[in-house]
């Protein structure tokens, strides 16, 4: 010990392991930065939630979908760049995940345009292609991430899916729905705005 | 009695390290950012960030986000092998405490 002291100019074993722990909360506190979405989640399966029950209870149906994806677009454009003006940073994984999420977002935005011109719209293949494919966003990014928190999510999109295909009544696939946003958005949703709020924040107090 | 490495002094440092720490984890990131998370000022960041600048560990640019100037540090791969060639020594040094 008395050589590893000398020859670091003074540095202690103590310093040291103080400089590893720097390391570790300062890349997991850039991590941080790049990973507030819990809320995006939640968001969407409220407007599912909301789209699937505008076309049961109100009038023009039809709209529903694309006018709830619309703001839902809209939304996410307004607050990723307030987040981006107020400094966040993005990182090489956060911005691949997010393009699995964009284009999952414009597949199925032109999907559902398409479906419901084209007179499928109430079709409960129609329901389970959207839940394949969120479901399939969901999975990617936990193969990503290697996260089963989010592989759960994805399951009970697929699940649901499946369940959508063998529906005889317009109910049972309204109701498939709604289970498939509420334990595959809101719920994970929610559990990752948790973890984002317990994650702890560090700051370099000693200087140079 | 093999020798022992020696640490990198421009990395070494606090604020330094953990401004190299936090770029680890991003593609790029402006001053108040880093300001934020170091819980550092402006001027001791500044000088720090120029340390790292002249050690070709960080690339700086100025530019606009709108109408407000903003500069952008970003991580050189000189950056990341001293960051890399830092951690190495600090493992060799503290053996089995990492």
């Amino acid at each position: 010990m008395n050589d590893f002291v000398s020859e670091n100019g003074g540095t202690s074993r103590e310093e040291l392991v103080q400089r590893v722990a720097l390391m570790e909360a300062m890349i997991a506190e850039g991590r941080r930065t790049t990973a507030r979405y819990g809320w995006m989640f939640v968001m969407w399966g409220l407007l599912y939630i909301a789209a699937m029950g505008w076309t049961v209870y109100l009038p023009m149906r039809n709209f529903a979908w694309p006018v709830c994806i619309v703001v839902g677009l809209l939304l996410g454009v307004v607050v990723r760049m307030r987040r981006k003006r107020a400094g966040a940073m993005e990182s090489q994984r956060s911005r691949n995940i997010g393009a699995v999420w964009n284009g999952m977002g414009i597949a199925v935005s032109l999907y559902v345009v398409a479906a419901v011109w084209g007179g499928h719209g109430s079709e409960p293949v129609y329901v389970a292609a959207i839940m394949f494919m969120v479901g399939m966003a969901h999975g990617i990014s936990a193969l990503i991430l290697r996260w089963g928190a989010q592989g759960a999510a994805a399951a009970a999109w697929w699940a649901c899916g499946v369940a959508c295909c063998f529906a005889t009544t317009v109910r049972e696939i309204e109701e498939l729905y709604v289970v498939a946003a509420f334990f595959g958005m809101e719920v994970f949703g929610m559990y990752v705005m948790l973890l984002e709020r317990r994650r702890p924040t560090g700051a370099v107090q000693q200087h140079a | 009695m093999p020798e022992l490495p020696e640490l990198d002094p421009v990395v070494h440092g606090k604020l330094r390290l953990a401004v190299l720490s936090l770029l680890t984890g991003v593609e790029e990131a402006d001053f108040t950012w880093l300001r934020e998370k170091t819980g550092s000022t402006d001027g001791n960041l500044g000088a720090q960030m120029l340390k790292l600048e002249e050690a070709g560990y960080v690339a700086m640019e100025k530019r606009f986000a709108g109408r407000k100037p903003q500069t952008v540090y970003r991580m050189t791969v000189e950056g990341r092998e001293a960051l890399a060639g830092y951690v190495r020594a600090l493992r060799e040094l503290l053996g089995g405490a990492l």
